[in-house]
């Protein structure tokens, strides 16, 4: 048997492209034939990846084509899949409610509700649907899915262990930094960071806050929340933009707190990557955060900007209650090395087989 | 500009060696001895948040009207009869203003009745979508917490 991975184009740095990479590893690991497929191929990735036209010598019954949902798949993708004769599972990695794109970018509102449509659809064509988390199997189960699992984002620390960018670690040295990591789109609320900051920065003139993340397709939710900036008449507000490896390492190196307003996620890699870099995590409780956290990390359930950035000045000031909160964030993460997804991994397939 | 009386455990810390209510309380102390300061001393931030995403982004009402308040007013008031030629202008003109006025005598009223409907119409259709607007943040609102209350329940089965 061989077990193959689709997703529509692989890129670079995202975590949808990682966790295939690193679901490969463990497939090759575990003694699998197992190739990426793409519908274009990738120009810049960690992996190499064939073109899914060219899938056909690799189809057979007795394989299973693992299916990375996160966005609508063509037409031309789903006729094809639907015309092989592989097993197929989804491993659904969420997609952002159509709603928080209206006003914002209109491709990106019909293409998130024509995703939300094939979830149905795709259901009538997988044997089995895992989630990276509870909450996205939820979702499963409401579009028709009845065998699910959840397969956890694999977290590779090795991969973070990169020398980090000096100039920006120069920057923020023995500053106040606050860090929120995620590409600009609004269900990231960044709106809501920026009110809390402008609380923050009364408590601490000097503090920065720094929101790494690319705008790419949400340039208008970009320029609303400059002009907000300039009406708020704030300072020391870093919109970053994509970022290299060395740069996120140096950003998170130079937090103090990772400051987390979204209102909907289905994993949050980001996290994770606090947790590696021992930041300590104060983030809105909803969708798949409190999950991912597992009790690690501080969770509010009430959005009020004022209260929040004094419990992030609290955090900050008080070294015992931050080392208790790290603390318990580094007992978490182990949860997501390759080793222990390796063993759910090598489970579903056996089940699946 | 904020309102300092929050529910209670509002916070979530699992660790046990940490005293959350302990917490909350330093927080409100915190925000009852600190004087904020608007920098703009006009208006709350989070309203300000508000309104530039409506202007910029938002499905504002009157956008979703395509008509405008002006439009409504369909009695033509700055009709201008005039003239230009010699001798046959004014002529011209005089039997214009004749005809204008007898056609004004009988349609002016009912012309002001569907301005006047018109603008009736306009601030209804307003009124409707911007409560049509409210109760689908209401709904939605609603959607989420039952969301939440069936993800609780079911988590444990799936665990």
């Amino acid at each position: 048997m061989q077990v193959h991975q689709f997703y529509p184009s692989l890129s670079y740095d995202d975590a949808i492209s990682n966790q295939i990479v690193n679901i490969q590893d463990i497939l090759l690991q575990l003694g699998y034939r197992s190739e990426i497929f793409c519908e274009q191929q990738p120009f810049l990735a960690k992996r190499q990846a064939k073109q899914f036209i060219k899938y056909v010598p690799y189809s057979s019954p007795d394989n299973i084509l693992l299916l990375h949902f996160s966005r609508a798949y063509s037409s031309q993708i789903m006729t094809n899949l639907k015309k092989i004769p592989d097993r197929k599972i989804l491993i659904y990695h969420n997609i952002t409610p159509h709603t928080y794109f209206a006003g914002v970018n209109e491709i990106v509102f019909e293409s998130t509700q024509m995703g939300r449509k094939q979830l149905k659809e795709l259901a009538t064509i997988t044997e089995a649907g895992w989630g990276d988390s509870q909450f996205n199997c939820h979702e499963l189960m409401e579009n028709g899915w009845t065998n699910i699992a959840v397969l956890p984002i694999i977290f590779n620390s090795k991969q973070y262990v990169i020398r980090p960018e000096s100039k920006i670690l120069r920057q923020y040295k023995d500053k106040t930094n606050i860090l929120f990591v995620g590409r600009i789109a609004p269900n990231k609320k960044f709106e809501d960071i920026i009110l809390t900051f402008y609380y923050f920065k009364q408590i601490h003139p000097t503090a920065n806050l720094i929101l790494v993340g690319s705008s790419k397709g949400m340039e208008k939710y970009l320029a609303y929340l400059q002009t907000l900036v300039q009406q708020l008449k704030l300072s020391d507000i870093m919109f970053t933009g994509h970022v290299s490896g060395a740069e996120l390492v140096a950003y998170y190196q130079s937090a103090d707190v990772y400051l987390s307003m979204s209102e909907h996620e289905g994993f949050g890699v980001p996290l994770l990557e606090s947790m590696q870099f021992n930041v300590p995590i104060i983030a809105y409780h909803n969708t798949a955060i409190p999950e991912t956290l597992d009790g690690s990390g501080i969770l509010f359930k009430t959005k009020n900007h004022v209260a929040i950035a004094e419990l992030m000045a609290m955090v900050i000031e008080d070294k015992h209650l931050q080392n208790k909160i790290t603390a318990h964030q580094q007992q978490r993460l182990p949860y997501f090395f390759p080793d222990n997804i390796e063993v759910k991994l090598q489970k579903y397939l056996l089940k699946a087989n | 500009m904020y309102n300092p009386i929050m529910e209670n455990n509002w916070l979530e810390i699992a660790d046990e060696a940490i005293d959350t209510t302990q917490i909350e309380q330093q927080i409100y102390e915190r925000m009852a001895k600190r004087n904020f300061q608007l920098y703009n001393n006009s208006e709350c931030p989070k309203e300000i948040a508000r309104k530039l995403w409506q202007e910029m982004i938002g499905n504002t009402i009157s956008n979703k009207l395509a008509i405008s308040l002006e439009t409504c007013d369909i009695v033509p008031r700055n009709y201008v009869i005039d003239w230009r030629i010699p001798i046959l202008g004014p002529i011209n003109a005089l039997l214009r203003r004749l005809i204008n006025a007898e056609i004004r005598r009988f349609l002016s009223s009912s012309l002001e009745q569907q301005s006047y409907v018109n603008r009736q119409v306009y601030q209804l259709l307003h009124d409707l979508l911007e409560e049509n607007a409210q109760l689908r943040r209401e709904i939605e609102s609603i959607r989420k917490t039952q969301k939440q209350v069936e993800h609780h329940a079911s988590s444990s089965i799936l665990s």
